[in-house]
């Protein structure tokens, strides 16, 4: 397994590695990302008392600064590393910002805080939330539910939505601009221009930036619905998902609780279930589940997290946690 | 001096610090001097809404909120607001 999984959960902060769970750490935080750059880790954490925080601990969790109080955030989503002490924060409402002191200060992107088409985004069940940034040599990506994907070609000077041919049946118009419910979006590191995202509305694949998109459900997928999505930095052609049984349900669909697997980008997907529990009614979050050298790992909102190896069955690596958030690998 | 006294998960975030003494003029500033002060006021400088503040063991919201006066040896106490079910 990786090294050390970095757990976010409602509850607080969750070590999980080779000799066991530790934590909680900021309990009674809600800590709904947490990521490591050169051994400090970032969390971006949320109390529904004392408001939204992104908080840093460079000696593996014994202390932990907050960064100066970001105003205009409401609720802290997705931390982002960008290298040379950049870091982007995405979060509620509908927002984004940088840091190039390793987390101390952040400034918000105006571009996308006034952008022409705010109008017309709306807050999904989680809120208006920006939940994915992307990092590229040659662009900038977020996406948020429910606005859809933009992508920039300027370093956030300017934002493009780039949502043609993504589904949006929730609408009246069902190919609008914007206003689509992307729940995670990810970019291939090794494909250029290569993008995946799971969406309220199918499974999509773009190779071109983001200026069109492929459907990939159903091809094999028991339904188009589900939140994360997780892909294999070594081939631009898998990719894994963990349908849900639509938007009025939110559970493994059946109560049976799969990873789909393709390996031919997208054209077929395949279960890998040997080793989970069955049946497991639950869900699992968008950031909840990650791609590392091992393989597969992904939390529950049951409270489980659960890893594999290429091919291999499943196994549990914790239990009996508050409900999961995040899933990142780590070194520390 | 004024003592300000922190429930348990404002005190982690000062450091394990559950009480401090501070000079202060008002319930206000003896909140300011706090490090924990953003988690305690909002972007508008007011409370959270969540957050309750007594003074010897009256809600300063019956008295004159934040303006209201302190002197020594008095206990200003923070308090998260039960809410929820």
């Amino acid at each position: 397994m990786a090294s050390t999984l970095l757990v976010g959960t409602k509850k607080g902060l969750f070590v999980v590695g080779d000799e066991g769970v530790a934590g909680p750490l900021l309990p009674g935080w809600e800590i709904y990302h947490a990521v490591a750059v050169d051994g400090v880790v970032y969390v971006a954490a949320n109390n529904f008392v004392y408001g939204a925080t992104v908080q840093r601990s460079a000696d593996g969790g014994s202390t932990w600064e907050r960064s100066d109080p970001i105003e205009g955030l409401d609720k802290a989503w997705h931390i982002e590393p960008a290298g040379d002490g950049v870091l982007y924060l995405g979060g509620d409402p509908g927002c984004l910002f940088r840091s190039d002191d390793a987390g101390r200060t952040w400034q918000p992107n105006e571009a996308l805080a006034n952008h022409p088409t705010r109008g017309s985004w709306h807050p999904g069940a989680g809120g208006l939330c920006c939940h994915s940034i992307q990092v590229t040599p040659d662009a900038l990506y977020v996406a948020i539910s429910a606005a859809g994907a933009f992508r920039s070609d300027d370093d956030g000077e300017t934002w493009m939505p780039i949502n043609r041919g993504i589904a949006a049946d929730f609408l009246p118009d069902e190919s609008p601009e914007v206003g689509h419910c992307v729940h995670k979006l990810l970019a291939h590191p090794g494909r250029p221009g290569r993008l995946w995202q799971q969406n309220h509305c199918g499974t999509y694949r773009s190779d071109d930036r983001g200026d069109t998109w492929k459907r990939l459900d159903p091809n094999g997928l028991p339904s188009d619905f589900g939140f994360g999505i997780a892909l294999d930095p070594a081939d631009p052609d898998a990719a894994y998902v963990i349908p849900e049984q639509g938007a009025e349900y939110r559970v493994t669909t059946e109560g049976r609780l799969a990873v789909w697997q393709t390996r031919d980008g997208g054209a077929s997907w395949s279960p890998e279930a040997d080793g989970l529990p069955d049946p497991a009614w639950t869900g699992v979050l968008r950031d909840a589940m990650c791609f590392d050298a091992g393989g597969v790992y992904f939390g529950t909102q049951s409270g489980s997290v659960f890893s594999t190896g290429r091919g291999g069955d499943w196994r549990e690596l914790a239990s009996q946690l508050p409900p999961v958030c995040s899933v990142s690998a780590a070194e520390l | 001096m004024v003592s300000v006294v922190l429930p348990s998960l404002l005190a982690a975030q000062a450091g394990g610090r559950k009480q401090f003494d501070v000079d202060a003029a008002t319930v206000g500033l003896a909140l300011r001097a706090l490090p924990v002060a953003d988690l305690i006021f909002d972007g508008s400088a007011g409370l959270r809404p969540l957050v309750n503040v007594y003074l010897d063991g009256a809600d300063v919201r019956g008295m004159d909120g934040l303006a209201t006066p302190v002197s020594g040896g008095q206990t200003v106490r923070v308090v998260a607001a039960v809410a929820g079910g």
